[in-house]
């Protein structure tokens, strides 16, 4: 009998200590976006490899099951949900490869969005270098995504990107990059094309960058436009 | 002739059984004596036991218990986590480097509203609306790390674009979305 509590008390012990193995482990790993339930089984099988070698090349997955979501919600067919993640899961590693190992998941997102907007991969990769240093990857992310807001905007993206790329290289702060948005969306408001106003607004903060004598002008009214909270 | 001869051997097999029976036993292997032993103890023995069937039962129903505590306190974890995602991107302590967005759109009639976008998953359940005052906005303030964000309403299951915003010019599904630029400052 003692034999037998014993030998019951050692394996509660073992089961004990495994499962408190099994939570840790559990509680330790990435929380990985789950698919939606509606996808059939040919395309989330699909999405799941695409999703797998992104992971394998190094590339956030989120935004890859974000996509099959969305695709999901606005009720999409299987196969244009998986075309959809499979371009983004390109566009993601054309952005690594553009911008390197070092640029980060928000780095990397908006260097997808670039190279889907008509950015080239040699101009992306010129926007990274330009911003590796001084103004940070953050900045980067901001310039990348004002890049992107001009082209939407109608503004040509090798203009939009020289335009950037100016301003990184001359260590343009995150701020300058949304006073620089906020700027050029008043004057579109105001009846300037996109190109004339990113032309004439990049020109006047390369020339504030540049010189650092000269006094900048007062910031740029508190008023938000729609499109940027 | 031959009847002589069985005689005799008959008296031989009978001298040679009587010998046996007055000698000594031959000594077995303790060995085969163990077996021997074993043997005639398990036959004793109908049913044994390798744990009494109370500790048995007491130990499943421990095992139970510890299975449910963990089951448990994995879940409690989860939801934790996840409820302190939402309370941060919903402005109420916002993470380092986010900034709090505020979204409101009106709905008069809707039952249910909710936000969607590229910071949420596009999960529907993820971040419900609530109704203002005014008994026909509805409003919630997310935390977003600067970025562009493409993004729709859902007001009763179905989908709303934000009138007051930009509209995503690379929707993949046909459906436009609009779009929100944090961040700069």
């Amino acid at each position: 009998m003692r034999c037998s509590v014993r030998s019951a008390c050692g394996a509660l012990l073992a089961l004990g200590v495994f499962s408190a193995a099994a939570r840790v482990a559990v509680a330790q790993a990435p929380a990985e976006p789950a698919l939606p339930a509606r996808l059939g089984a040919p395309a989330h099988s699909a999405i799941v490899a695409i999703m797998d070698s992104a992971r394998a090349a190094g590339l956030p997955t989120t935004p890859l099951a974000a996509k099959a979501a969305e695709g999901v919600l606005k009720g999409a067919d299987d196969a244009r949900i998986v075309e959809a993640v499979r371009s983004l899961a390109k566009a993601l590693g054309d952005a690594r490869a553009a911008l390197g190992p070092a640029a980060d998941a928000s780095v990397l997102d908006a260097g997808a969005s670039a190279l889907r907007a008509g950015v080239t991969p040699a101009a992306l990769h010129s926007l990274g270098e330009a911003g590796a240093a001084p103004s940070g990857p953050t900045a980067l992310a901001t310039a990348l995504v004002t890049l992107v807001d001009f082209v939407a905007k109608g503004v040509p993206p090798a203009l939009a990107s020289q335009s950037i790329e100016q301003l990184l290289r001359l260590g343009a702060p995150e701020s300058r990059f949304e006073t620089l948005r906020n700027e050029v969306e008043a004057d579109i408001r105001d009846g300037q094309s996109p190109e004339a106003a990113v032309t004439s607004r990049v020109r006047t903060n390369v020339q504030q960058l540049g010189a650092p004598g000269v006094p900048h002008p007062p910031s740029s009214p508190p008023s938000v436009p729609e499109s940027t909270r | 002739m031959s009847e002589q001869r069985e005689n005799d051997e008959l008296t031989g097999t009978l001298a040679r059984a009587t010998r046996l029976l007055h000698d000594e036993p031959v000594p077995r292997a303790a060995w085969r004596e163990a077996v021997l032993e074993a043997a005639e103890r398990a036959d004793v023995r109908p049913l044994a036991w390798s744990v009494r069937p109370m500790v048995a039962i007491a130990a499943c129903a421990a095992c139970l218990i510890l299975g449910a505590a963990i089951t448990y306190g994995v879940l409690h974890d989860r939801m934790e986590n996840s409820a302190r995602e939402i309370v941060a991107s919903e402005g109420g302590s916002v993470r380092p480097g986010h900034l709090p967005v505020r979204f409101a759109v009106e709905a008069p009639n809707a039952v249910h509203v909710s936000i969607v976008g590229d910071f949420n998953g596009w999960n529907p359940a993820g971040l419900p609306m609530h109704l203002l005052s005014d008994g026909r906005t509805w409003e919630v303030e997310v935390g977003l790390a600067p970025g562009r964000y493409a993004y729709a309403f859902v007001v009763d299951g179905r989908l709303a674009r934000d009138s007051s915003a930009a509209e995503s010019g690379t929707d993949d599904f046909g459906v436009p979305n609009s779009v929100v630029l944090v961040g700069g400052s």
